[in-house]
């Protein structure tokens, strides 16, 4: 009984963070000079957090960060809010800075990585709410997968980059990986 | 397995990330085109948007903010909502270096005027364009503004015109020089070198014809050009070439 109502309030939070960031991002999109600065309280900390997993450099991040705000003005047009997913929509402009970024070989230094730096796939599953079909359908595939996965969306590992650690062929990590998210999404709907 | 499920699959590889550069330049603007395709990268995004929520959160620098105000107060308030065809991104570029000369400020009317002269003048590039029909065409976009830089037109006789959009800044000591890659194992080659942005012919004529999806950029460069003979500095603006109908 005591789980019941927590994840209610949080579900109460995490929709009334929703609709401030649509709301925001609607006044953006009006050219609204204060909006960005909303967004910006809200959410930086986590953007940064977000870009930081797949940069592994702060100074990358924020400026991953950056770029982001930047597209948010010009893209904020584009954002439908009847369609909800505010915090969706900002976190793939987010990631798509970030990934930019780290594909962008000739900025990006791998040597100034910070390699002790473990990467724990099993964590990010583990700090998905109880509630979580992303959770209970990523527990359905075989561990392999699951990792590759997340490996993939939360530190921007590449199909070739996978491969490597994995010690597969590239062409094989394809097609197994693809048999991974199709369960994923016939277990997501 | 139908096209339908193989698309499916690279919306998925693409949200992940799982996508190399060229690939992932590919789907952006399959995106930008193709709103069924748009709808599944859009749907994959919410299916993993949970992840997002479990990165901890990272106080960034004291000074991130003032950097993107500053950013910000440079830009002027979304106009376009999207820059996907090049007549609405040439229209968006002009009226927004207007727009800089703060002529959003003046009166309606006058505002009105200048917008249809901006209009004109958009038309009447295009109808040039036209009238010397490059088979194909590349824009050059600033990658973190989404801003059109430059346009490469390539015509039939092997011809390959740069013509600059915007004027890029150039420091002392540096140059911009324009590469192509039209083959990965190669590598990009170096195509033009020039000391401000001005439209030039590039020196394409040693290597094969171009062809649709070959990648132009210009980069910064140390002054006489990049002493690797690769690119080393920073990319300004990148295309890829589409034919032209």
């Amino acid at each position: 009984m005591t789980i019941l109502p927590a994840s209610h309030d949080d579900s109460n939070r995490s929709s009334a963070a929703e609709a401030e960031i649509s709301a925001a991002i609607v006044r953006c999109a009006g050219g609204d000079r204060v909006a960005p600065r909303l967004i910006y309280d809200r959410e930086a900390a986590r953007m940064v957090g977000v870009a930081m997993r797949i940069l592994r450099r702060k100074d990358l991040a924020e400026e991953a960060t950056h770029e982001a705000f930047v597209r948010i003005w010009h893209g904020a047009q584009s954002f439908d809010p009847t369609r909800g997913a505010a915090r969706a929509w900002l976190f793939a402009i987010v990631r798509n800075r970030a990934l930019t970024i780290l594909r962008n070989e000739q900025r990006y230094d791998t040597e100034a990585i910070n390699e002790n730096t473990e990467l724990d796939p099993a964590s990010a599953i583990s700090k998905l709410p109880e509630s979580s079909a992303l959770r209970r359908c990523l527990q359905q595939l075989d561990a392999g997968r699951r990792k590759a996965i997340v490996l993939a969306y939360v530190h921007g590992f590449s199909h070739g980059e996978l491969a490597g650690r994995l010690g597969m062929p590239l062409g094989t990590v394809k097609s197994w990986l693809r048999r991974g998210l199709r369960s994923l999404q016939e277990c997501m709907g | 397995m139908t096209p339908d499920r193989d698309d499916d699959a690279l919306a998925a590889e693409y949200v992940m990330g799982l996508l190399d550069a060229e690939a992932r330049a590919r789907v952006e603007r399959r995106i930008a085109t193709d709103a069924g395709f748009a709808r599944a990268v859009e749907t994959w995004q919410s299916r993993f948007a949970e992840f997002d929520q479990t990165a901890e959160d990272v106080a960034p620098a004291v000074d991130l903010w003032p950097r993107i105000e500053s950013s910000l107060a440079k830009e002027t308030p979304p106009v376009t909502p999207t820059m996907q065809a090049p007549a609405v991104g040439l229209l968006g570029r002009l009226w927004r270096s207007l727009a800089a000369l703060r002529i959003a400020t003046m009166g309606s009317a006058l505002a009105a005027v200048l917008l249809a002269i901006v209009a004109v003048m958009a038309l009447q590039h295009a109808q040039q364009v036209a009238a010397r029909k490059p088979i194909y065409v590349a824009i050059l976009i600033d990658d973190a503004t989404r801003q059109a830089g430059a346009v490469v037109n390539a015509f039939a006789d092997g011809r390959v015109e740069m013509i600059p959009l915007v004027d890029m800044n150039v420091p002392d000591g540096r140059a911009l020089q324009v590469w192509t890659l039209w083959n990965r194992e190669i590598g990009p080659r170096s195509v033009g070198l020039l000391s401000r942005a001005t439209a030039i012919q590039l020196d394409l004529e040693k290597l094969p014809g171009t062809t649709a999806d070959q990648l132009f950029e210009i980069t910064l460069e140390p002054a006489g050009g990049s002493p690797t003979g690769r690119p080393t500095g920073p990319i300004l603006y990148k295309g890829t070439t589409a034919r032209t109908l």
